[in-house]
């Protein structure tokens, strides 16, 4: 079961799909029979989920993460992540030809490319502006929406030329950044169809006028959730992806079709069908019995069947993924706050997360060593530090001498306890009381037995320093209906009751920032972590192009753990090895590329 | 009847409203809140006041409930959170899934275990009979997630000779045109629950044929096969229209672990998608639609009970 991009409201279930030691050993990489690329042909893909909007700018209440590989198809985003398993950005699938950067960084000219939508019309820079302004007065009711980002960081646009776009920005940024992350969320609409505010309306220019975009914008929102008419609507018969929508259950299975007019790379499948599994058993059971499913992924636990799925014509790998793993600590909780907002007992924490072990022992060697912020997928980002195993390497010794040092009674296989309170250099630290223990409970998604290994490995480890941890594991939505972000100024028990958590992974774009995910206030921040120095570091990554600055962010954070960093597991593919075009794998586009897959002779 | 009747519907109907309210109840006691349920954790506090006011989440308890009233009496179960479709369409796509698969499998339990319920009674306490009831109980044992996966394995995975997973077209009519693919999971539910049709039925047979009007029957030289299909059959079937009726709520209700299994999109897995999803319009939808089933489906045991057997009827006043 696959998501195009991964968000973490899967990431419990999508991260058993990783390791297979016996897999990755028998399974080749891309079939080597599939050389020559045999042009027709369908091909299924099995989900776990069912899109419910189409429309590309989906409502704020509405978090369907599959809605985005429905629409990915028909409106690709400006920016296409990843070539391959290279963190570029595509150049031969992104909508623009060239970006260029001016103004000190607060000024970009895109160029789009020549490109034709399905009804035969060019792609313009009046596409764009018709996004601009849509979004302008809709953004806050859309889901993908960052805060300060597009649109509400443009002060102007303009449109010199049919195919040229300048946009100026209320502040620099890093290129980077901007093009990698940001314009990866913003797909080109066709105005020339889709500028009306009814479905019998005219189609105009409404949406340069406030009122008039507003009305667009609420009758394309509304149109958009009609999944009776998803593959009907005249609207969403105009896309400039490589396929079409031909068909719609809204039992979550439909089908595209190749898209005729589409001006990017020749694409071979004429046909690709989404099916929906509603469990992994059914999809397991699918492939098992050799039926129509051409690609999928396989849970952990049933890496047993590989040799079975190989014999049955499939072949099996594992995949790395765009992410980092991490169980983050409430630094909110009423009574496990206190003790966790000390650096030196993140620290002995980490000290006991023997990673290689994880790695080796879990994971069977199929993950990300998880030694900070960045994962290896990204390259030239990874700084030495990181790749040279992290700062905190397995150290349970180290992590005893750290407690013992800051006036804890350390309790191998016990409970140690606070002994001297205190905000001394050699004291607990600020709101520990004498004799405060040091007990937690780590919550964790239910259902994956390598999240259960996981687990109970850094309990056990834990205990060596004398860190008692009460595991609890629960469905990923019940979690997450009581996991809130936690701040200092809102931290309300219901939400907050939680010490430690950890419920997968989290996902990247193509620009790793830290934004979000460990600045004061960030959205994936849900520790409420909070270190002015780390978001300076988080803003200069964002906003100026320097890779000793990332680096710099990168070891500063890894050191300073906003989160206790352990390894990420791969996905596992399993697909039919008569297509090509699969290998590598693009962990930036979450490796559903039908547009580049073909049936070999 | 009439008497009878007016009393036992406005039993069910107070049932019904009973367990709508301790629903309601119930599911907003659980744990957490169905906005970082639907909207995940990362939802900001404005995402998630978004979602409250679109839903009435933040309104009294009792206003909330009031407003779901209102809407029911309407013909409004309200909008899926998690499909943000309406209910009552979920519903509609899904429940004649339910009533082709649980009505199938229904039925061909019901042709296998009276025969052979009878047949067992006449043949009691023989080989054959001894044999029979182990296997019955051998199947009535048996988990249903097991009994799939050996199917599943056997005729799907090892011989090909059936598909792995149901029909997945969206209509019924489109199911039927796949036969093949309904086979299992017909098969599957037909197996796990005709072990206690078939008890039921041999119990009652044996009952029926230690009765004295059976003599005079046979007595007067009908055949033993009109003796046991005339009368032995309607005397002794009263036990196993119960249970039918009792199954009836399973239709509009769903089989969840076989629908997970064979990947059959009916009303147990909305059910229970909804569950873990918070998706409290689903649940209570669901729930009245399994309640108004669960007392339609007893009042249609009672009544035929009193078509097969007027000493019921006439107790009953």
């Amino acid at each position: 079961m696959l998501r195009r991009r991964i968000v973490r409201a899967a990431a419990a279930a999508l991260a058993a799909l990783a390791l297979i030691a016996t897999a990755a050993a028998c399974s080749g990489s891309n079939s080597s029979s599939a050389n020559t690329q045999k042009q027709g042909g369908t091909v299924s893909i099995a989900w776990n989920a069912t899109p419910n909007f189409i429309f590309p700018f989906s409502p704020a209440a509405n978090t369907d993460g599959y809605n985005l590989n429905l629409y990915w198809m028909l409106w690709p985003n400006l920016t296409f992540p990843g070539v391959g398993a290279q963190s570029i950005a595509s150049p031969q699938e992104s909508l623009w030809s060239s970006i260029t950067w001016s103004n000190g960084d607060k000024t970009f000219t895109m160029v789009l490319k020549p490109w034709k939508w399905s009804d035969g019309q060019p792609i313009t820079s009046r596409d764009f502006t018709f996004v601009y302004n849509l979004l302008k007065v809709g953004y806050t009711n859309w889901n993908e929406y960052q805060q300060g980002g597009f649109p509400t960081d443009v002060t102007s646009v303009s449109t010199p030329n049919e195919h040229t776009v300048v946009v100026n920005l209320n502040r620099s940024y890093n290129p980077a950044f901007y093009t990698d992350n940001l314009l990866t969320l913003i797909p080109l609409l066709p105005q020339h169809a889709w500028d009306k505010e009814s479905a019998s309306g005219p189609v105009g220019n409404f949406d340069e006028t406030t009122a008039g975009a507003k009305a667009v914008f609420a009758f394309l929102q509304k149109e958009g959730g009609d999944l009776a008419t998803f593959a009907t609507n005249p609207l969403w018969k105009v896309v400039d992806g490589p396929y079409t929508l031909s068909q719609f259950q809204a039992n979550g299975t439909y089908t595209y079709t190749a898209n005729k007019y589409y001006s990017g790379p020749k694409v071979h499948m004429s046909k690709v069908v989404n099916l929906f599994y509603s469990t992994d058993t059914a999809e397991l059971d699918s492939l098992r019995a050799g039926g129509t499913i051409g690609t999928g992924s396989l849970p952990l636990n049933d890496l047993q069947q590989a040799g079975l799925l190989k014999s049955e014509g499939y072949s099996v790998v594992p995949d790395p993924l765009a992410a980092f793993a991490s169980i983050e600590p409430n630094l909110y909780n009423a009574k496990a706050g206190p003790v966790l907002s000390q650096l030196y007992v993140r620290q002995a924490f980490e000290d006991l997360i023997d990673r290689p072990e994880l790695v080796s022992k879990v994971f069977s060697a199929d993950a990300d060593p998880g030694n900070g912020p960045i994962p290896l997928t990204f390259g030239s980002l990874v700084s030495p530090l990181e790749k040279a195993g992290g700062p905190y390497p397995y150290s349970p010794s180290k992590a005893v001498a750290l407690l013992k040092a800051h006036g804890w009674n350390v309790v191998p296989n016990g409970v140690t306890t606070c002994t001297s309170p205190g905000t001394g250099p050699t004291d607990c630290g600020a709101g520990i009381s004498a004799g405060e223990q040091l007990s937690f409970q780590l919550a964790y998604s239910s259902g994956t037995s390598t999240f259960d290994e996981e687990m109970a490995a850094i309990q056990s480890w834990d205990e060596q320093a004398g860190i008692k941890i009460t595991l609890k594991s629960e469905p990923f939505n019940t979690l997450a209906g009581t996991v809130g972000v936690c701040t200092a100024s809102s931290h309300p028990a219901s939400t907050c009751g939680w010490q430690l958590v950890y419920f997968g992974y989290t996902p990247y774009n193509l620009f790793p920032t830290g934004l979000g995910n460990f600045n004061t206030g960030g959205f994936e921040n849900l520790g409420g972590y909070s270190n002015p120095a780390l978001d300076n570091l988080i803003n200069a990554t964002d906003y100026t192009a320097s890779t000793s600055a990332f680096y710099q962010y990168e070891d500063y954070t890894a050191e300073q753990l906003p989160q206790l960093w352990i390894p990420d597991q791969d996905i596992v593919m399993v697909y039919k090895s008569d297509i090509g075009g699969f290998a590598p794998f693009n962990p930036f586009s979450g490796g559903i590329n039908p547009e580049d897959w073909y049936y070999g002779s | 009847m009439t008497a009878y009747l007016t009393r036992r519907v406005g039993q069910a109907l107070a049932v019904v409203v009973g367990v709508m309210i301790l629903t309601f109840i119930l599911i907003h006691m659980e744990p957490g809140s169905a906005a970082r349920s639907i909207l995940g954790f990362r939802a900001t506090a404005a995402r998630v006041a978004i979602f409250n006011n679109t839903y009435g989440l933040n309104e009294p308890l009792y206003k909330q409930f009031g407003t779901y009233l209102d809407q029911l009496v309407h013909g409004n179960f309200g909008i899926s959170y998690y499909y943000q479709q309406p209910v009552s369409s979920l519903i509609a796509q899904r429940l004649p899934k339910d009533i082709v698969l649980v009505g199938l499998s229904t039925v061909l339990a019901l042709l296998i275990a009276i025969p052979l319920g009878i047949y067992q009674a006449v043949d009691r306490n023989r080989i054959s009979d001894n044999l029979l009831t182990g296997a019955t109980f051998t199947l009535y044992a048996m988990p249903t997630f097991f009994v799939a996966l050996l199917l599943i394995g056997l005729l799907a995975v090892q011989t090909h000779v059936f598909p792995p997973v149901a029909p997945q077209n969206q209509t019924v009519g489109g199911m039927l045109a796949d036969p093949r693919a309904l086979v299992l999971p017909v098969v599957t539910l037909a197996l796990v629950t005709l072990a206690g049709y078939s008890r039921y039925m041999r119990s009652s047979v044996i009952d029926t044929l230690a009765q004295d009007y059976l003599r005079v029957v046979r007595a007067k030289g009908l055949p033993e096969r009109l003796v046991l299909s005339r009368h032995v059959l309607r005397n002794s079937i009263l036990p196993v229209i119960t249970v039918v009726g009792l199954s009836v709520p399973n239709i509009v209700g769903g089989a969840v672990i076989t629908e997970d299994i064979f990947n059959y999109q009916g009303m147990g897995q909305l059910y229970y998608g909804a569950a873990v999803q918070h998706d409290f319009p689903i649940l209570l939808g669901a729930t009245f639609i399994v309640g108004i089933a669960t007392v339609v489906g007893n009042l249609a045991a009672d009544i035929a009970y009193g078509i097969l057997d007027p000493r019921i009827r006439h107790a009953g006043g």
